[in-house]
């Protein structure tokens, strides 16, 4: 039986109290754990927040990197464009200067040449003035056999020689001197006999090896080199032996052809006015 | 600069008066002697910076010159080119044995001569 009464009142309002209060905690419970949830949750937006704020700053980082490095990148390209065209530049450059060299060498060479060239024309023209210089520089007779000496020796290079002048009735040629050789051999000789005698019979220089010396089937005197007919007015008044050359003198050269020229006129010459000189009925030979 | 001086030393005008030739076309001043005792006196008195010397001379030849001419304290470091007729090994051992530097051959070749005269006086 329900009791009706203040007791009960007090009892049931305490009862409601005390569930009130439990449903006030309960609540305040869920409250609280609505409240950490909503922290937690605040605290994660706002890490996403910052991070989302770090990320967007880092990508305008980024971006900003990007920008730098594309500018960097289009500078390098610039710079290899420019460092290219500079190189393609320079390989023209040195292809040009390569080209310039190997003209240049040639030319150096050619020049090298000409100046060889030069050198012997001067060394040749500097032979025949000196022998000529020479020859005439005396009216001597033995000055004049000397210088041709010298001038065999020295210039030509031989020191076997034999001097020879036509006898007075042009029937064969007198050694007036002679050096290295054994005169007794040379003492005469008669046009047409050996080379020296067929020289002074056409009037040609004979130098031993040309072809037209070879084509002679003649005999020709042991180790002569070149027969030279002295020549004055074109009538042979003499004649000069050259005979073996120094062992370092490989053979007959142009020069050397042009000095035996130059001693057939010049040496007749020099040889006549000593004569002339030394007077009428005067030999003037040895 | 002055001109190097040569004595040029040969028995032969026309040794002489070619090798003038040569060298004077390489703008050396010249001195003569015309044998080995004249060479030595010129040698003493000109003090040339290279002497040019022929083998075959009188009075005293080119081996025997060029020995005094080493011995003299005033002339045994000037340099010496000998000219040969002989290019043999005897004959060039002969020349260097006498102190000689160098040597060159006759027919004498210009530039052969003025080579060796450069190649001596440093050049």
């Amino acid at each position: 039986m329900q009791e009706d009464g203040p007791g009960t009142f007090v009892r049931k309002v305490a009862q409601d109290t005390h569930r009130y209060s439990q449903e006030l905690l309960e609540e305040n419970r869920k409250l609280r754990v609505l409240l950490a949830t909503l922290e937690a949750e605040r605290q994660s937006l706002s890490t996403k927040a910052r991070l989302a704020k770090e990320a967007v700053a880092s990508s305008d980082a980024l971006k900003a990197l990007v920008d730098t490095l594309e500018t960097e990148k289009q500078r390098l390209q610039e710079q290899l464009l420019r460092a290219q065209e500079e190189l393609e530049h320079h390989r023209q450059d040195q292809h040009e200067l390569r080209t310039r060299l190997v003209s240049t060498e040639a030319e150096t060479r050619e020049f090298a040449e000409r100046y060889a060239h030069v050198e012997d024309q001067n060394s040749k023209l500097a032979n025949l003035y000196v022998a000529s210089y020479q020859l005439h520089g005396t009216v001597d007779f033995q000055e004049v056999v000397t210088v041709i000496r010298e001038i065999v020796a020295n210039l030509i290079g031989s020191e076997e020689l034999a001097l020879f002048k036509m006898s007075a009735d042009g029937s064969a040629l007198e050694l007036v001197a002679s050096f290295g050789i054994e005169a007794e051999l040379y003492r005469k000789v008669f046009p047409g006999e050996g080379a020296i005698g067929r020289a002074i019979q056409s009037g040609e220089i004979y130098v031993a090896g040309t072809s037209e010396a070879e084509d002679a089937p003649a005999v020709v005197e042991p180790g002569l080199t070149a027969a030279i007919p002295l020549q004055l007015d074109g009538r042979v008044t003499g004649a000069l032996a050259v005979f073996r050359l120094l062992p370092q003198k490989p053979g007959v050269e142009d020069a050397d052809r042009e000095l035996f020229e130059l001693l057939a006129s010049h040496a007749a010459t020099a040889l006549h006015c000593a004569r002339l000189h030394a007077g009428p009925g005067q030999d003037a030979q040895p | 600069m002055p001109n190097k001086k040569i004595l040029l030393v040969d028995d032969s005008k026309t040794s002489l008066f070619m090798e003038s030739m040569i060298l004077k076309n390489g703008h050396y001043d010249l001195v003569t002697a015309v044998d080995g005792r004249e060479a030595v006196d010129k040698a003493l008195a000109e003090k040339p910076d290279l002497i040019v010397m022929d083998v075959v001379m009188p009075h005293m030849t080119g081996f025997e010159a060029c020995r005094e001419l080493r011995r003299l304290e005033a002339t045994r470091d000037i340099p010496i080119i000998l000219v040969t007729t002989r290019g043999e090994g005897e004959n060039v051992e002969a020349g260097f044995e006498s102190g000689c530097n160098d040597y060159v051959t006759k027919p004498v070749d210009g530039l052969e001569l003025l080579s060796k005269v450069r190649s001596q006086l440093g050049e």
